[in-house]
């Protein structure tokens, strides 16, 4: 299972709450696959999934799904100690790991040395931990999900491999204000 | 704490009701201020970059936020700023200590201090340059201005604005 798939296997749950998705490929294959006023792609900031997720979760009420990637985690490490002390109960965290930059050609991270993003997480103060296969995804994320007391940051090792794919067409303010608008703040579209 | 406690009711009177810092000593009482009280967020974060991501969060769910920082904060979220803060066009309050301005005693602060402006003025971020009690009276409207133009803006407080507010 590549990350490709995976999308493909939770875009029910990811439909039916907001969605922070990482820049790069992941946004443009999630875009392809099921686009939704409630996902916020990211066109640049690499690294900031995570934390732009944690502000929107401790801002409003929804629930949050932030998809990061490990290369994209390995780059802004100290979000797992600021999600480990301060991730309200409507925060989830996932991580899609292939191990590889995807968006940049495969270059192989040190989550496929040795590095532990389950071990970091844990260290840094992360309560609900989950590393699980591709397959055990959806799973794992709908029970975090249904889950109102926890945060979760969720490890879902995959494959590496990408799909052709286009830029997302979308122009930021687009992507900001139909987000806002699906939250109820934006009136005027 | 007359200067502190200045700072962030006016913050607080343009609207800013979320806040993060890096700290700094500088900024050390702004943080005792805002950690006792209930009708704002108030976090600490690791970077001043996560902080940025974490402010563009907050603003998609409706809080105006602010992040409080060393100006060497500013040479650490480059990136974040511009490729998210001012993509999306996101107000958000960076309130500066402005470290290695005149009464500073730490010589290193130097070198970032004699081109914080410049960074800012090339990030095209508007700047409130804060250097007695007075200037503290346009924050409300400075703050306000942020939402208006949907751009992060800078507050930059000099060394001896703030040194002697204990």
């Amino acid at each position: 299972m590549n990350r490709f798939d995976l999308l493909n296997k939770i875009q029910n749950i990811l439909r039916d709450n907001l969605v922070i998705c990482n820049i790069g490929l992941p946004s443009q294959e999630l875009y392809k696959i099921n686009d939704q006023p409630n996902f916020f792609y990211m066109l640049g900031s690499m690294g900031l999934s995570s934390s732009i997720g944690l502000g929107l979760s401790l801002s409003q009420t929804k629930q949050v799904i932030s998809i990061d990637g490990d290369g994209s985690v390995l780059m802004n490490m100290n979000t797992l100690a600021t999600i480990g002390n301060r991730a309200p109960s409507n925060y989830t965290l996932l991580i899609i790991d292939n191990g590889s930059y995807g968006s940049t050609g495969d270059q192989r991270t040190f989550t496929d040395e040795n590095t532990s993003l389950k071990d970091v997480a844990l260290g840094a103060g992360c309560k609900k931990v989950i590393e699980c296969s591709g397959e055990e995804t959806l799973n794992e994320l709908s029970k975090a999900i249904e889950d109102k007391n926890n945060s979760y940051v969720i490890i879902s090792k995959i494959n590496s491999g990408n799909v052709k794919i286009d830029p997302i067409p979308l122009n930021p303010i687009t992507i900001r204000d139909r987000f806002r608008k699906f939250i109820g703040i934006v009136k005027y579209l | 704490m007359k200067i502190s406690k200045k700072i962030i009711d006016n913050l607080k009177k343009g609207g800013v009701d979320f806040y993060l810092s890096v700290p700094c000593k500088l900024l050390a009482n702004m943080i005792d201020i805002l950690e006792n009280d209930k009708d704002v967020y108030y976090s600490a974060v690791p970077r001043e970059e996560e902080g940025m991501g974490i402010c563009a969060g907050a603003f998609l769910g409706n809080k105006f936020p602010c992040i409080m920082m060393q100006n060497t904060g500013i040479g650490n979220s480059v990136n974040a700023i511009v490729s998210l803060l001012q993509l999306y066009q996101m107000p958000v309050v960076f309130l500066i200590s402005y470290r290695g301005t005149p009464g500073e005693p730490v010589g290193a602060q130097g070198g970032m201090a004699k081109i914080t402006e410049d960074i800012l003025e090339t990030l095209r971020i508007p700047m409130l340059h804060c250097s007695s009690e007075n200037d503290l009276d346009k924050i409300t409207t400075f703050s306000k201005h942020a939402k208006v133009i949907e751009s992060p803006v800078a507050i930059l407080c000099d060394f001896n604005l703030m040194k002697d507010d204990t």
